[in-house]
């Protein structure tokens, strides 16, 4: 058994490979040839993790993941405990229908980190493509749980069909919380158009200004007292920036979609607060 | 056993098991925090009448509570399992949800035998209520005319301690009420220690029924009334003129315990001629809190048993 278990690349990848093989909770039983043995998938194609991966390590919920891994989709998938450090940037749907444990990205995420998760924290330290904690495909209801931090911008569409949860970005794309049930989308700097289009129950947090959908109508402005605690948890345990203005200030709440049932909410952060 | 002139009585304070939360009641300042607290924890001296046991706990500091603002830290007992949510439920409905500007939280976040607090009470919002699920934790916020009521869903319930106590057996009212004073004053914020009477004192210490009135729960303790020395069997010394009890609850044995040991102490001053505790001998409650051992440092006498025993009067 070792403290962790290294995976770094041998060679920059030419093609994108599905890794959803690799998985804390997965290597924390196997040895490391048994690790080396796993499948990749190169479309129809499958490879040997061994043979695009040097192995350092066995049995350990502790992976650390190095090299350009932009085009390696589908790490983490279904993960349900450990930690997963990546050095670098990595490709899609990494921590997708994540249920538990911690993937820590240090450089970028692809489309669809973290869709569908219902438990556990996917934090990226740089940016996130489309879908950032958004649903599969066809899926009803995407995110029903766990903590998503992106320091950085998200694209499209974040936190689409979200049913519960924390999605915390710095900037976003057009459609952030399209369809929400419930859950939480929080958003510190520019929010793109058309954000809580189809919302029913859920709550995006506006800190830096948002363009309010002709479907939500002005409720009220007043200090919502559960905004405190959520972002004083984001502060103190992802070490998120929020001055004290943020978290005990004036929000302005907006009701909506009124298109939908109209039980969500969009609080926009009075500055002058 | 003496301190300073004061003899230290070779008995025991019994006490017995309860079930209590700790409520974290927060609020824009500290002003709020505590009237709502105050009001909460009205009229919960002593199970015999009051049906719970509550006293404010200690002040928190912004940094200490989970929304960030100044709070108040209160503990609730009861004698049983079953009528704990009520209390609570009846006490958070009408003194921290009308009270202005506060939330309320969870105390025992840690204990995995939890009771539903803001559940029922989010019907007050009549439909329009809404939860959020934030580090793992389920709260509900409730639509006020003011804004919103937010409480947390599940409170931790925990195996307590009621009924601690020691009597200060004074020359004069004026010295007893001092040497309380000084008792309570030494014991304030001992955290997981309420003294649930009014000051934290408690001057009609009382035994277990009555021997004239039949139905009594509970009637005036006459062996240590000095009105009666003349003409009841006493159990004053000489030179005692007066005696006030403080009462403890907790969260556990050693908690009381090191709030006794800092009670007595601080009580055994001039004008003090003995420090004793009230018992049942031993026989209707698990718990032994012994004056000397206690007052010698030991404070860890393991309780016979830990289950509720039916309600003792004080």
């Amino acid at each position: 058994m070792s403290d962790r278990i290294t995976l770094a690349l041998r060679s920059p990848l030419e093609r994108a490979l599905d890794a959803d093989a690799i998985s804390p909770d997965r290597f924390a039983t196997l040895g490391s040839r048994e690790i080396s043995a796993l499948p990749l998938w190169d479309g129809r194609n499958s490879v040997e993790l061994g043979e695009v991966f040097t192995v350092k390590g066995e049995r350990s919920q502790t992976v650390v993941l190095e090299g350009d891994l932009a085009k390696l989709n589908g790490v983490g998938t279904m993960m349900s405990g450990g930690t997963l450090e990546i050095s670098g940037s990595i490709g899609n749907a990494v921590g997708a229908r994540m249920r538990g444990g911690t993937i820590r990205v240090q450089g970028s995420a692809g489309d669809d980190a973290g869709s569908a998760m219902s438990g556990g924290s996917l934090i990226i330290a740089g940016d996130a493509r489309d879908r950032v904690g958004g649903a599969l495909q066809g899926a009803s209801k995407g995110v029903t749980g766990g903590d998503i931090i992106v320091r950085g911008s998200a694209g499209r569409e974040c936190g689409a069909r979200m049913r519960r949860g924390i999605l915390y970005c710095s900037s976003v794309g057009a459609g952030a919380g399209l369809g929400m049930i419930a859950g939480n989308v929080i958003v510190s700097g520019a929010i793109g158009d058309g954000a809580g289009i189809g919302n029913k129950r859920g709550t995006i947090v506006a800190l830096g200004g948002i363009a309010v959908p002709p479907t939500y109508a002005y409720a009220c402005t007043y200090r919502p007292p559960h905004l405190s605690l959520m972002l004083l948890y984001l502060r103190s345990r992802y070490a998120l920036s929020m001055d004290d203005a943020q978290l005990h200030g004036l929000y302005k709440r907006y009701s909506g979609d009124l298109a939908e049932i109209g039980k969500g909410e969009i609080l926009e952060w009075q500055a002058t607060s | 056993m003496e301190i300073r002139g004061v003899q230290i009585d070779d008995t025991f304070a019994e006490a017995f098991g309860m079930r209590g939360v700790r409520i974290i009641i927060t609020a824009k300042n500290q002003k709020w925090a505590r009237e709502s607290a105050n009001k909460l924890t009205g009229f919960a001296t002593s199970v015999i009448a009051c049906k719970c046991e509550a006293a404010i706990e200690r002040e928190l500091a912004p940094s200490e509570t989970p929304d960030g603002r100044p709070g108040i830290s209160v503990l609730l007992f009861t004698m049983d399992s079953d009528s704990l949510p009520k209390r609570v439920i009846e006490r958070i409905g009408q003194t921290v949800l009308t009270c202005p500007t506060t939330a309320c939280f969870d105390g025992l976040p840690d204990l995995p035998d939890r009771i539903a607090i803001g559940k029922p009470l989010r019907t007050f919002g009549d439909g329009y209520q809404a939860s959020k699920m934030i580090g793992g934790q389920r709260y509900w916020r409730v639509p006020v005319m003011e804004g919103e009521f937010l409480i947390q869903e599940t409170f931790g319930k925990a195996k307590g301690v009621g009924g601690g106590n020691f009597l200060i057996l004074a020359e004069s009212a004026d010295a007893a009420l001092d040497a309380a004073g000084a008792a309570v004053d030494a014991m304030a914020g001992t955290p997981g220690v309420i003294l649930p009477f009014p000051g934290g004192i408690v001057r009609s210490g009382s035994k277990v029924g009555a021997k004239k009135y039949k139905g009594m729960i509970a009637s005036t303790n006459d062996a240590f009334a000095p009105t009666l020395r003349a003409i009841a069997p006493t159990s004053l010394p000489a030179g005692v003129n007066s005696v006030l009890e403080i009462v403890l609850d907790g969260l556990d044995f050693r908690s009381i315990a090191k709030a006794m040991q800092t009670g007595i102490d601080a009580a055994c001053r001039e004008g003090v001629r003995s420090i004793t505790a009230g018992n049942y001998g031993g026989k209707l409650g698990p718990y032994h809190f012994h004056l000397r051992k206690i007052m010698s440092g030991d404070l860890d006498d393991a309780p016979k048993a830990d289950a509720p025993k039916p309600a003792a009067p004080k």
